[in-house]
């Protein structure tokens, strides 16, 4: 295992405020125009209009939880502690992006289908990545050790993410209540400038996201990993 | 039935609503964490 500590980078603080600058500029314009300027839809009426939030949180949730997978591939195979602070960091923001996912399909199910949830493949394989990813931050928050905790939630988090293809293909493998997926195919032109502007705002509010945490992360690791204070100034003296 | 929905604003704002509440309550509880570690940081 790597001994060097993951250093804190203000820099990448920065980078993180400006995404987050660019992302609410970016979410204030496509929410304005998919509330206010694209028109209503043919049979949904105005209840589409959570379309513009609902696909980008969802595409977002997914690149998010992809990233884990790759930061826990990268963990394993390199022994860098960066790349354990990146895995909670994007588990965590995967795990909000779902969650909130969830919420506004269901609020979106109650006038389409007629109730708040069905246990369709769709929403059934979301719940279940869901409750997969929830055990992943809470096998971080129980384990102590800190190698243990980021080698068991890297096995893990390769292990859920199993979970991701599923809930993505599910609408094409499976009969579902749930439509097939958006694309700028399958929507109206008029209809995709604030898909698309939505869809970059957030995807720059989860990387603005993940960087703070994944910096908070660092510092707790450095804390963790830091030799004892007795056994840091015997090997000052050593040194010496 | 003309199976066309009518109305149903209230859901939409109600989507919208919880998912900016949501986010904005995230990022600002990750900002008082980051000022706070860089505060503690600069004490060191």
């Amino acid at each position: 295992m790597d001994t060097h500590l993951p250093a804190y980078s203000p820099k990448a603080v920065k980078r993180a405020w400006l995404a987050l600058a660019g992302a609410l500029g970016l979410l204030a314009i496509g929410t304005t125009n998919g509330l206010f300027v694209a028109p209503p839809e043919h049979y949904m009426g105005d209840v589409y209009r959570i379309l513009y939030i609902h696909v980008p949180t969802a595409w977002n949730a997914m690149l998010a939880l992809t990233f884990a997978f790759f930061s826990a591939l990268a963990f394993l195979w390199k022994n860098d502690w960066a790349w354990d602070a990146r895995l909670e960091a994007f588990v965590e923001t995967g795990v909000l992006l779902s969650l909130l996912l969830c919420v506004q399909g269901s609020i979106w199910a109650k006038p389409t289908w007629g109730v708040w949830w069905d246990w369709d493949p769709r929403l059934t394989t979301t719940a279940v990545m869901l409750v997969a990813f929830v055990g992943i931050l809470a096998l971080r928050h129980f384990v102590d050790d800190p190698r243990r905790r980021a080698v068991w939630s890297a096995v893990a988090t390769i292990v859920a993410y199993a979970s991701v293809p599923i809930v993505y293909f599910s609408v094409q493998w499976w009969n579902s209540l749930h439509q097939l997926q958006s694309s700028p195919k399958t929507v109206d032109a008029v209809m995709v400038t604030p898909l698309r502007i939505n869809a970059f705002g957030m995807l720059l509010l989860l990387l603005a996201f993940s960087s703070l945490r994944s910096q908070l992360a660092r510092r707790r690791l450095a804390r963790e990993l830091a030799p004892p204070p007795a056994a840091a100034s015997l090997a000052l003296g050593g040194e010496g | 039935m003309s199976g066309v929905i009518s109305g149903g604003w209230e859901f939409v704002w109600a989507a919208y609503a919880i998912s900016f509440t949501v986010l904005a309550a995230y990022g600002i509880r990750l900002a008082i964490a980051v000022r706070r570690a860089e505060k503690e940081g600069d004490e060191r």
